[in-house]
């Protein structure tokens, strides 16, 4: 089956086009809960960059999305006046640079000392979070106050769930959207041809290195814009948002989904909080559930439910297995 | 200044915790280059089981024997039917069900034993304070301090003195080849995963009287080991022994001097060795 070239800008259109018909449909507490997967989505998408794409499993993702996090609510409650644009872009500074320097050190290992050391550093990052109280709110976490978007000829309130949901919609959907474009373009193909092999794109003249880099430093401000984004939607921030567990949410929900295709981590960020919401109204022990999954699916499901839902498809197009989604290109094409 | 040596011994009895915990943690690291997540949750574990078992019988000595003994078995149970099954897979998967059972492990305890922290108490000789060097000091963590001095000899004379270590060193250096002379290989990598699996399991046994035992003593020393065997070398004991003495004063004086900052001092450490030397103090350059 021959995808039209056309295809998948038909598909994000026609995506767009539901998610904003959604507040039409949806009750409040539904809306909410769909603003939060999509801004899950993200954080999802952008850590699968690493794990699926450039095969680096990292324990350390919290630390960007916290950063983010926590730069939206300390730039808002202690600069008056300041618009959402200018959070937004501090956020994203701030995890560039975090980004930056953090996969200086950390990239110079791989695998397994890889995982080790990002999950001591983003314990550092929880540790200083939950120590500085001044800034951080500590245990206490900090409250901030949705600013309003100035659009240049109007002002929209964001107080509203549903101006809010449309603002999340676009701007989180662009960013999921530019991952997309991201991984077909040279960069991103370079780095899924490294993950094959690496020794063979260092004879070609490819410095992996800096492209490791570049990726790192990208997934950490697209994770460190989904930390803004659930602080504007929750309106509060505290430390669990850079917490260990925030990188384990994370790391459920992509592997749920699947690392083998793009949008397979949406799926399973839009899984895990239904799942979620459901499971903590029957149970306490949802979390328990989720870890019984996640074990099952690494011994017997690998490539997650977006493998199961590429298997049924096959069984329908008579196609012999599932094809690889993230094959890299034709060199020559 | 009387208080310094307090915190000298401080700072040895954290020590002798860490090496027992992380002295597992490496050395499964360093034979079958698995990096177990789930090691800190059966070191919480053998804690709880501890726990249990001196609530029923209230016998240390006795929970101190048994408790890593059903961790061994856990320990092989969890090698042969789930490790070994997800090892075609690759590292990467490896890490992933260690750190699946870690979760499941952390929740399960929550689960059987509430989520809060249980005293313990140990009476008798250990339960006691001792005079050392003009002052008055706990037995107890004189006592951690000598069983990891203990368990770190032990390991050293297994490793480089027996036939079976030099099995051991062998299989890491080429397992095919030691196969084919007709060692079963897989039978060693699960004992060396259940014995890394019972060292966790005795040093959550003597963790218990210590540090209490909670749902989250897994994390807490988790990342503490993890800077052990970065700092000390990945796979090496000997790196393990100086980087567990080196966090542990640290940790302890870091107390003293700059309450603070105390927290901070040991990633400043990881820092520091990562920027001067990647591969850790006694880590061989890859």
């Amino acid at each position: 089956m021959m995808l039209h070239k056309n295809t998948p800008y038909l598909l994000i259109a026609a995506l767009f086009a539901a998610g904003a018909a959604m507040p039409l449909v949806l009750k409040q507490y539904h809306l909410n809960m769909l603003t939060e997967i999509i801004v899950f989505a993200l954080y999802a998408v952008s850590y699968n960059l690493l794990l699926g794409y450039a095969g680096l499993l990292s324990f350390g993702h919290a630390m960007f999305f916290g950063m983010g996090a926590f730069t939206v609510a300390v730039s808002l409650i202690h600069i008056p006046g300041l618009s959402i644009w200018s959070a937004l872009a501090l956020a994203l500074a701030m995890t560039t640079l975090v980004g930056f320097v953090a996969g200086g050190l950390l990239l110079r290992h791989k695998g397994s000392y890889f995982a080790l050391l990002t999950l001591a550093f983003n314990s550092l990052f929880y540790a200083v979070a939950t120590k500085w109280h001044t800034i951080t709110g500590g245990d206490d976490g900090l409250s901030v106050t949705r600013p309003n978007l100035a659009l240049g000829f109007t002002t929209v309130n964001l107080a509203g769930i549903e101006s809010f949901y449309w603002f999340t919609l676009v701007i989180v959907g662009a960013a999921i959207v530019f991952c997309w474009y991201f991984t077909q373009t040279a960069m991103g193909q370079t780095v899924l041809m490294m993950r094959e092999n690496e020794e063979r794109m260092k004879f070609l003249g490819y410095n992996t290195n800096i492209s490791r880099l570049i990726l790192f430093t990208f997934t950490g401000a697209v994770a460190g814009l989904a930390g803004a984004f659930y602080t504007l939607h929750f309106q509060f921030c505290s430390q669990s948002a850079i917490s260990v567990d925030m990188t384990t949410t994370v790391l459920l929900m992509t592997f749920v989904g699947g690392t083998g295709t793009f949008w397979g981590p949406m799926l399973g960020a839009l899984v895990y909080i239904i799942l979620q919401n459901y499971l903590s109204d029957i149970t306490d022990r949802w979390p328990l559930f989720m870890g019984l999954i996640f074990v099952f699916m690494v011994l017997f499901i690998p490539g997650g439910l977006s493998q199961i839902l590429q298997s049924a498809r096959g069984l329908f197009t008579r196609r012999r297995g599932p094809g690889k989604p993230m094959e890299a290109k034709e060199a020559s094409s | 200044m009387s208080d310094i040596p307090v915190f000298f011994l401080h700072g040895l009895a954290y020590a002798g915790l860490l090496f027992l915990v992380s002295a597992g943690l490496t050395l499964v690291f360093g034979m079958m280059n698995v990096l177990n997540f789930a090691h800190a949750a059966m070191y919480m574990l053998g804690a709880y089981f501890s726990y249990t078992m001196l609530q029923a019988t209230d016998q240390f000595w006795l929970s101190l024997m048994v408790c890593p003994v059903l961790l061994f078995v856990i320990g092989a149970l969890i090698e042969r039917f789930l490790l070994r099954r997800v090892h075609v897979f690759g590292h990467l998967h490896e890490l992933l069900l260690t750190f699946g059972l870690a979760y499941i492990i952390t929740e399960v305890v929550k689960w059987v034993w509430g989520n809060f922290p249980l005293a313990v108490n140990i009476g008798g000789l250990l339960g006691d304070t001792v005079e050392i060097i003009g002052i008055t000091y706990p037995v107890y963590r004189i006592f951690i301090f000598l069983c990891a001095v203990f368990v770190g000899t032990l390991m050293a004379l297994i490793l480089y003195r027996t036939r079976l270590g030099i099995i051991l060193r062998a299989a890491v250096n080429d397992s095919e080849m030691v196969n084919a002379l007709g060692f079963n290989v897989p039978l060693v990598f699960m004992g060396v995963f259940a014995f890394g699996a019972a060292l966790s399991g005795f040093a959550g046994v003597i963790a218990g009287p210590l540090l209490t035992t909670y749902p989250g003593m897994a994390h807490d020393i988790l990342i503490d080991a993890f800077v052990v065997i970065v700092v000390g070398g990945f796979g090496s004991l000997g790196g393990a022994v100086i980087a567990s003495l080196l966090i542990g004063e640290l940790q302890s004086f870091g107390v003293l001097l700059f309450p603070k900052l105390s927290v901070a001092l040991v990633y400043l450490l990881m820092a520091a060795v990562l920027i001067v030397k990647p591969s850790g103090l006694f880590g061989e350059e890859s």
